[in-house]
């Protein structure tokens, strides 16, 4: 009868939690998890999923003479169809037997290494697709601006904020069309917004972008985020259509910040151009996101007093709390931030408008119902440790992009 | 043959109300005065608080089609919800920037025609939407000589927070959150594992 290896009885413990994955990875507390999968839409296979848009209004108004007068021609309401596909991620982790020797049992250790070990990677792999749904579509997870010994210093925003130890990242100029190699992340510093790699890839200079792992080619996919979906772009594509075509449609109305600080004026002039755009008072369902650093400059405006009841009190204010939502808000509109946003934008999101597509719910990955596998030493041995993933496949897509407005180019306060 | 109903002759568009004057009074004094002698915090109905917008605005029927657009000043209702009571928050002009920085970031250009997206530069300052007097779940809550005990004590509470704790508030917040993550996953994991052990 063959011995019960101890990898077999990781198995039987992930396999006890793989249900309580989606609760784990499902909370409203990042703005991956606020953009909803979408109940009213199928499952998507490998094919496109399609989104059709009701684009531009049809039919001719106007003045008519009934005494023999012209009625004139027609015409029909423009439709197009926006098209998106999942991309897959994954999120690799691996223990070695030491680690799980020395944890195993309540005498040894406070916390059993693989259920540590599922904690850490769930917060991991959130996080890292977090960070990617404030990118642009291509994975640049920020850009270079200046190259000393192995460190990176990165142009804010975004800075270093995309990024984290230990991550995989690759190098490609700025055009997207050249991947100079890869290397792993030693060492970061948001704040200093300084990279540290392990090996700086061949031909890397200023201007340079860093993307995740797993991309490959020239102009590559990746998660269409905040940036990607939040733009008054008038070239280029958007979700497989032609932003010159539909330049005004495409378009998210836009305030430019010209690097001053953040002031009610502009605020009140994004919240004006999506109720111009649609309707007075379709405002309601708007949040605010933002990055910590805009979030502080809109409380030194001393506009707002809810934060300080709310987070500066304690429970000596939580009377103060019963008769108010005791949401912070930008002009009456919730304020949502995240230390992943970008630090120079206020983005205002109608989420109602935004879903994702999934091909692939959050899962470990599975062979003939096996979740962890052996790692092989240099010699065709088997290595004293194994590894699990966790995939998911979707993409996130928007279908009515002047349902939101942005403000860009903010300066970031002193002191972050 | 059933009787024709009329329409109503009057519709109402848009509900407005006025501050009572004691509630007032209330929140003027705790709130202080600003450096022209009127209120730092007042109340107002969403409905009767109009500001300017202007740019080219574009208006739909109930089912979202385009109906017609026009590109011209409106005064409409400057918060929303417009059934709600909201308290404001004067604010000084120099928080708008100087008028040249106002007009360059408001003035937008439509069809040939410069409009102020905001109307004129506020040189005395303005209100600005401070909270929305609503429950935690988003109910109406009227303006109560109890709400507004409590709008006073809000805004006392406010004047003597020091602006140096909205940065700790902040960071404060963050680590919570990251707190509570861990502690809820601890909940579910703990649980499972120790059944799989």
């Amino acid at each position: 009868m063959a011995q019960m290896q101890n990898s077999q009885s990781v198995a039987l413990q992930l396999e006890k939690v793989r249900d309580k994955l989606p609760l784990l990875y499902e909370r409203d507390d990042i703005l991956l998890t606020m953009i909803q999968q979408r109940g009213d839409v199928e499952r998507v296979s490998s094919r496109n999923m399609r989104l059709p848009l009701q684009i531009r209004p049809g039919g001719k108004a106007g003045l008519a003479n009934m005494d023999g007068g012209d009625l004139g021609r027609g015409s029909g309401t423009v439709y197009d169809v926006a098209q998106v596909s999942p991309v897959f991620f994954r999120h690799a982790v691996e223990i070695t037997k030491l680690v799980e020797y020395a944890s195993n049992a309540p005498e040894k250790a406070v916390e059993n290494a693989a259920k540590r070990e599922v904690k850490n990677a769930m917060a991991q792999f959130r996080a890292f697709l977090d960070k990617l749904v404030q990118t642009n579509g291509n994975g640049v997870l920020g850009t270079i601006a200046s190259i000393g010994g192995s460190t990176f210093t990165m142009t804010k925003p975004p800075g270093a904020m995309l990024v984290y130890y230990n991550q995989t990242i690759q190098v490609y100029d700025p055009t997207l069309t050249t991947n100079r190699g890869s290397c792993n992340v030693t060492a970061v510093d948001p704040f200093a917004s300084t990279i540290t790699v392990d090996a700086v890839p061949g031909g890397t200079t200023a201007n340079d972008v860093i993307v995740h792992d797993g991309l490959t080619g020239a102009q590559p996919v990746s998660l269409f985020g905040i940036l990607y979906h939040q733009s008054n772009a008038t070239t280029g594509t958007w979700l497989n259509l032609n932003r010159a075509t539909y330049p005004v449609e495409l378009a998210t109305p836009r305030v430019n910040g010209n690097n001053s600080a953040l002031t009610p004026g502009a605020v009140r002039l994004a919240i004006n151009k999506v109720r111009k755009a649609l309707g007075s008072n379709q405002v309601s369902k708007l949040i605010a996101y933002t990055s910590l650093e805009q979030e502080h400059q809109w409380e030194q405006l001393g506009v707002t007093i809810s934060q300080i009841i709310k987070e500066g009190a304690g429970g000596r204010a939580s009377d103060l709390d019963l008769l108010f939502t005791g949401e912070k808000s930008m002009a009456g509109v919730p304020i949502k931030s995240s230390i992943n946003a970008n630090q120079s934008r206020v983005d205002f999101l109608d989420l109602s408008h935004w879903g994702r597509a999934v091909m692939q719910d959050i899962d470990f990955y599975d062979v003939g119902g096996q979740t962890v596998f052996p790692i092989y030493g240099a010699s065709g041995g088997l290595a004293s440790a194994y590894i699990f993933y966790f995939v998911t496949g979707f993409q996130v897509w928007n279908e009515s992009p002047r349902s939101g407005a942005f403000i860009d180019n903010l300066a970031i306060p002193a002191g972050y | 043959m059933p009787p024709r109903t009329k329409p109503s002759l009057i519709k109402v568009t848009r509900e407005t109300h006025e501050t009572p004057a004691a509630i007032e009074e209330r929140v003027t004094q705790a709130g202080g005065m600003n450096r022209y002698g009127a209120p730092q915090f007042r109340v107002v109905w969403g409905g009767a608080r109009l500001a300017w917008i202007g740019g080219r605005w574009t208006d739909r029927d109930a089912s979202g089609n385009v109906i017609r657009e026009a590109v011209e000043l409106r005064r409409v209702p400057k918060y929303l919800p417009m059934d709600r009571w909201h308290v404001e928050r004067w604010m000084p002009p120099e928080s708008y920037g100087s008028p040249d920085e106002w007009q360059a970031q408001t003035t937008e250009v439509e069809d040939g025609i410069r409009i102020a997206a905001l109307g004129p530069y506020p040189s005395r300052g303005d209100y600005e939407h401070c909270f929305t007097l609503e429950s935690s779940a988003g109910e109406f809550i009227p303006l109560t000589a109890a709400a507004s005990d409590w709008i006073v004590r809000a805004v006392e509470w406010a004047r003597r927070q020091p602006r140096s704790n909205l940065r700790g508030a902040v960071a404060a917040r963050e680590a919570r959150r990251v707190r509570d993550w861990d502690r809820d996953v601890d909940a579910v994991l703990d649980e499972e594992f120790a059944g799989a052990e």
